[in-house]
């Protein structure tokens, strides 16, 4: 028994108590093979999966110094099921390998062959195979290597996939260093996804992921297909990209909804790829489009289903993953793992702490008490009717209005789900609104407008929600959300408390986030969702009820 | 007696067989000479013939160191079994020395034909072989052999059968009986473990089945798991206990083997009179227990357990899959077999454990060369042993664990145990995610009272705890008060309380209680606040039970019709209103009752002839006993013990006896013969006036047929 700062429970949890003084070595030590649950202020969660392992695996470390590093650090005796567990998981990856055979093409090849016999009767995985051509050998057809890769990670024999690229056309890109190097670590991720083929590097926001797809796309020199989340990320990765390479305008192309350029480095939105019309995909003719040689997926986390089924038929073609976590909210981790590739880089704590993953934000829930009118339309309303009822109360402008006026002269942002609202807010608060039927240009207005500080009280709909970033933000108000997922909810809210740059007196700006919900409705219950994600993220978090909001002790937080 | 002689062969090693076995094929010796017949260390078979004594499988006679006569027949199985195939000795053996010559002038068929027949039990069938032929007439090998009395007939109570005699076996073999040393138990491969690595595993496997074991318990006391009606436990039920567990379902029968073993949970009826499974009131000292303590429990209960769990899920052989806690799944072998493990794993030196593949292999080899008898499942046996061994944490990484070594050697391994735990803590971390984590095994009290405020998220070493509003309202329900939760909160908190739980169980307590509910019987209500107000206000209402609930509502406790009744006494004038709200009106029928059952008439005449029937029946049957016991013929005198233990007598002496029999046409003659064998009713004697190598000397007598028996000769 130590005084590791680990606690390893049966339930593959990990438990890291962050103020011992090994909590940083500890992190950096099973960072590669743990995945990061929960980070709350006092123990952080980290949860073994097989899919961690084999990234592990696929990184180059062993079982051995798995459980080594657990022993090491942990504070009481590992379960020796866990232990043998981990051993046996990460055994299996590996044993099946997917090469490019001179005569027969694709082929899956073992040496283990009671597990190539074993795969060969499993029913997933019948269609896709073809003749026996040895004892060790089969032969696959070319189009199923996406889908073989992820029915064997089903099975859990996920295969090595060492069948190569196909080059691509070929296309100069450099980086243009002027005034600016690549960082140590970005230059590190790009290295270790090139080394590897096809894969995922993780790293937190304002990290510099662009940057790191641009290093990518310097170490290809081909044409690449840039994946998006949305049409203002697309600008964003085009600014960026225009800044720091060689490319020119004319050799970087839009493909959204308004424009549809296919250049040599196309910036696609995952709403047009995935847009369908009849029941077919228009815009599928965009990934052959181009004889590309490098794929780039920006947010890789919240890649839609369609995507993964288009990447499946991409597999000679390299990928690259961009993201700040693995963990996504519908479970395809797997398919992430099996198509795109395995996580070829994470960067340090250290660094992440450096960029302020955790922003100094603080972060309020301010319930209000319905009347007893509104109150009665609710309980006998219709279930799907509910959650509108209660994110709409007119209560709530009243809120929005003393916390506007309280922040006065501070950038502020309010944002809501329903336009009605949306419409009556603006209209008692007397701001701009931006909202999906907002043209484009009047869109960019506006945000310059806010970014550079003309404007000072914006109203938007759900259509802030990606990848737009307003670093001026100071405060936040939301009044209505879409009820779904937490995880899409945490994304705004994480694209909204970008931590700034530091004020003059080096100190950073604290951002203030509120969230006005009804008590005793819903929209309570969705609250506490988005309460448990944000404290598991790190962020201070409070409640406070309405009627309270006027003292003055809540302002100073 | 038989019996009682396989019960102590089956305690002997391989070794101590083989040296019984050697003194069966002496037949009659001396220490000194046994030590020269078996292939061992003299101290070895010294000792080991204590020991046989002391077991009485041996004896000393006057005449020299005997086997108990039966004891050669029990001896079955092969070499593994530490039976050499060698025949007893005759009663006059030839010298060696006359016997090697006689065998070195053997042609190469005879002799490979003698080998053949030694290494195979020493006896053969004589088919088409002549016997009594002189050697130079003979002509197959195996008349020679049989003319060169190598082999002899059996006896006649085996027609046909040849055996060779001991002697000549112990020739073939240098004289010794077996040709390998007897005294070299199988080495365990064993191989050194670091001392971090299964001293983690095993400890960490202690706590883990210590804790789910109470898990288990906890849990099976607010939701009993249906019994089948074997009394076993479904396997529908073993998978929701192993998925609550969060643990296999072998592991998951172990947990709850063990459980019922250790006597934490028995069978009791349901509110429906189903048998089901719940936590006994030893559960409750149990769990006040400290956990080195409880796990002693649990080990020792595991230890003594007969019980296969090994076996759930496997089919039987009826093909029905076995169910945990069935009380056929049981081999009486088990304990023994668990108990065999330890001490071997014991033997091992410090830090050495089951070397990988080829550990449990050997490990099954020395068990059996120690119990080489029984049972055939052994190698199931002692692999279950080992492989729950290590889930209840005996063992980690395949060594033994110091406390384990400690309940092996008899000794209380709870304080060994203590000492390896980590201590348990006094304080949470309460952190705003509203999870509570407690650093380490948490102190029993707080740990119960943490329960009731908070659900149990994640388990092992440490436990996570989330607060919900459910877990808060079911603190409130169980009698908590908002300031004492806070206060516990506060108290049990290493960390300052975050915002969102002091709001949550504020936010909880506000809502709690809103809506109230209460026990009535009917209800009144009236538009007519004051009819209602009077009628609560009545003298002689108070009978009535009632409670007002609203100005226009009372309750009461009385039935519908008897309300009603009493409401009239009080001159009101109620109507029924329906549970759809409107009232229902009408004649109250009359009452009737049930048409009564007509009995039967008496009829005077028709009893009394029943009854003269019945006395005359009864008479009757006593009368027809009577002639029955008259016309018995008296019992023969049975063989009584004296008999028997007379001939068994005899059989040890090897003394001859006068028996007085009855034959088959009744005529009792007398015989002196020489007993050998008493079995199944029979007696097996030669008669003592018959040659030495007569084989039809040997007969056979009904044992209830001897009258008498009387020593003659040197009694």
């Amino acid at each position: 028994m130590s005084d590791g700062p680990l606690i390893v429970q049966s339930d593959k949890s990990l438990l890291l108590e962050v103020d011992h003084e090994q909590a940083a070595e500890c992190r950096k030590a099973i960072a590669p093979f743990a995945e990061l649950e929960r980070s709350p202020e006092h123990i952080h969660t980290y949860r073994l999966t097989p899919l961690g392992l084999w990234n592990a695996r696929a990184a180059g470390h062993d079982a051995e110094q798995v459980v080594d590093t657990l022993l090491s650090y942990s504070r009481y005796p590992v379960p020796h099921a866990l232990l043998v567990d981990v051993a046996e998981t990460m055994s299996r990856y590996g044993r099946l390998r997917l090469e490019k055979h001179p005569t027969h093409g694709l082929v899956l090849a073992s040496n283990d062959r009671p597990v190539l016999e074993e795969v060969l009767r499993a029913k997933k995985v019948a269609g896709m195979l073809g003749n026996r051509l040895d004892d060790d050998t089969v032969a696959v057809h070319p189009s199923e290597r996406g889908n073989l890769k992820q029915a064997l990670l089903k099975i859990g024999w996920p295969a090595e996939d060492y069948a190569g690229y196909v080059d691509g056309e070929a296309h100069p890109i450099e980086l243009a260093e002027d005034g600016w190097t690549l960082r140590t670590y970005q230059a590190e991720a790009a290295e270790s996804f090139w080394h590897g083929g096809s894969g995922v590097v993780v790293l937190p926001c304002g990290a510099g992921k662009t940057i790191v797809g641009a290093a990518a796309m310097a170490e290809a020199r081909a044409t690449t297909l840039i994946l998006v989340t949305n049409t203002v990320s697309a600008r964003q990765w085009k600014d960026e990209l225009l800044r720091r390479t060689s490319l020119t305008e004319d050799e970087i192309g839009e493909y959204s909804g308004t424009v549809k350029e296919i250049r040599p480095v196309t910036i696609a939105t995952y709403q047009v790829v995935t847009t369908k019309r009849k029941g077919v995909y228009p815009h599928l003719e965009l990934f052959d489009a181009r004889d590309w040689g490098l794929i780039v997926y920006d947010e890789v986390h919240l890649l839609p289903a369609p995507i993964f089924r288009m990447t499946a038929d991409l597999q000679a073609r390299r990928r690259l993953g961009l993201t700040a976590t693995l963990v996504r909210e519908d479970g395809r981790e797997g398919d992430v793992f099996s198509l795109i590739g395995p996580k070829r880089y994470d960067a340090p704590w250290k660094d992440i702490e450096a960029q302020g993953w955790i922003a100094p934000a603080d972060c309020i829930e301010v319930r209000v008490s319905l009347p007893d009118a509104s109150r009665m339309a609710y309980a006998t309303s219709e279930p799907e009717e509910r959650y509108r009822l209660a994110a709409c109360t007119p209560e709530k402008v009243k809120v929005v209005r003393d916390l506007v006026t309280r922040h006065a002269g501070q950038p502020t942002l309010v944002i809501g789900q329903y336009l009605e609202q949306l419409d009556e807010l603006a209209e008692a608060l007397d701001a701009p609104m931006i909202t999906g039927q907002t043209p484009v240009k009047e869109r960019q207005r506006l945000f310059n407008g806010f970014r550079s500080g003309e404007i000072g009280l914006l109203v938007v709909s759900k259509v802030a929600n990606f990848s737009i970033d307003l670093p001026s933000a100071e405060v936040a108000i939301q009044v209505s959300g879409s009820f779904g997922s937490r995880q899409e909810e945490a994304q705004r809210l994480g694209r909204l408390l970008r931590p700034g740059e530091p004020g003059p007196d080096g100190e950073r700006k604290i951002a203030h986030f509120y969230t006005i919900v009804s008590r005793d409705t819903v929209d309570a219950e969705f609250a506490q969702n988005r309460q448990r994600f944000l404290a598991e993220q790190g962020y201070a978090y409070r409640i406070v009820d309405a009627d309270d909001l006027g003292a003055p002790s809540a302002d100073q937080a | 007696m038989r019996n009682s002689i396989a019960r102590a062969l089956d305690s002997l090693t391989r070794g101590e067989l083989s040296v019984l076995d050697a003194l069966v094929v002496a037949g009659q010796t001396n220490e000194s000479e046994l030590v020269t017949l078996v292939d061992a260390d003299p101290a070895f078979v010294v000792a080991t013939v204590r020991r046989l004594v002391d077991l009485a499988l041996a004896w000393e006679s006057p005449e020299g160191l005997r086997p108990l006569s039966v004891v050669g027949d029990s001896m079955v199985g092969g070499v593994e079994a530490g039976v050499s195939g060698l025949r007893p000795r005759s009663a006059q053996p030839r010298p060696a020395a006359e016997l090697l010559e006689v065998i070195a002038a053997l042609p190469s068929g005879a002799r490979a034909l003698l080998d053949h027949v030694v290494d195979g039990g020493s006896t053969a069938k004589s088919g088409a072989a002549r016997i009594g032929l002189r050697p130079e007439d003979a002509e197959t090998p195996a008349e020679l052999l049989i003319a060169h009395r190598l082999l002899v007939p059996a006896g006649s109570l085996q027609p046909g059968l040849l055996a060779v005699p001991g002697e000549v076996g112990l020739a073939l073999r240098g004289g010794r009986t077996t040709t390998a040393p007897v005294d070299v138990a199988p080495v365990v491969a064993a191989e050194p473990r670091s001392a971090r690595l299964t001293g983690s595993a095993a400890v960490g496997a202690a706590t883990d089945v210590v804790r789910r074991t109470g898990q288990l318990l906890e849990w099976w006391g607010t939701r009993p798991a249906a019994a089948l009606r074997t009394t076993g436990l479904g396997v529908r039920e073993l998978r929701a206990t192993a998925a609550h567990l969060q643990v296999s379902e072998p592991e998951a029968a172990l947990v709850v083997e063990v459980a019922a073993e250790a006597g934490l949970i028995g069978t009791r009826a349901d509110t429906d009179g189903n048998p089901v499974w719940v936590p006994t009131d030893e559960f409750d000292r149990w769990r006040d227990l400290p956990p080195a303590e409880q796990w002693t429990v649990l080990a020792r209960a595991w230890l003594a357990s007969p019980r296969l769990p090994s076996l759930v899920g496997e089919r039987g052989p009826d093909q029905k899959p076995w169910n945990a806690l069935t009380p056929e799944l049981a081999a009486s072998g088990m304990p023994e077999a668990k108990a065999m493990v330890l001490a071997v794993l014991a033997g091992l030196p410090e830090g050495e454990g089951l070397a990988a593949g080829t550990g449990l292999p050997s490990l099954v080899a020395r068990i059996a060369w120690e119990r080489p008898r029984r049972p055939r499942t052994r190698p199931d046996l002692v692999a279950w042993a080992v492989a729950e061994a290590a889930v209840l944490g005996l063992t980690g990484a395949d060594v033994l664990s110091p406390y384990g070594r400690a309940l092996a050697r008899g000794e209380d391994p709870a304080p060994v145990l203590a000492a390896l735990l980590p201590p348990p803590v006094d304080h949470v971390l309460i952190q705003a995610d509203l999870t509570a984590v407690a650093p380490g095994p948490l102190e029993p009290d707080l740990a119960r009272r943490l329960q009731q405020v908070a659900d149990v998220e994640s388990q092992g070493a440490a436990t996570v705890y989330r607060f919900t509003p459910a877990s808060v309202r079911r603190a409130l329900d169980s009698g908590w008060t908002t300031a004492e939760v806070h206060a516990f909160v506060l108290a049990a908190s290493r960390t300052p309380v975050p915002q969102p739980l002091t709001y949550l169980v504020d936010d909880v307590a506000r809502s709690f209680g809103r809506l109230r509910v209460g026990a009535a019987t009917s209800f009144i209500r009236s538009e007519d606040e004051v009819a209602l107000a009077e009628l609560v206000n009545h003298p002689r209402s108070a009978g009535l039970g009632l409670q007002r609930l609203a100005p226009t509502v009372l309750v009461s406790s009385l039935p519908l019709d008897l309300l009603l009744a009493r409401l009239r006494e009080l001159g009101t004038a109620p109507v029924v209103e329906g549970p759809d709200g409107v009232v229902r009106v009408g004649a109250t029928e009359g009452l009737r009752a049930r048409t009564p059952r007509t009995r039967e008439t008496t009829d005077a005449a028709r009893s009394a002839a029943r009854q003269a029937a019945h006395i005359a029946t009864a008479v009757r049957t006593v009368r027809q006993g009577d002639e029955d016991a008259r016309s018995r013929p008296a019992s023969a005198s049975a063989p009584g013990g004296g008999v028997l233990s007379a001939l068994r007598d005899a059989i040890e002496r090897r003394g001859a006896v006068l028996i007085g029999f009855t034959d088959n046409q009744g005529v009792v003659s007398e015989r002196s013969v020489q007993p050998l064998v008493v079995e199944g009713g029979q007696l097996t004697a030669r008669d003592t006036d018959a040659e030495a190598d007569d084989p039809d000397a040997e007969r056979r007598y009904a044992v209830h047929r001897i009258t008498r028996v009387v020593p003659v000769g040197s009694a």
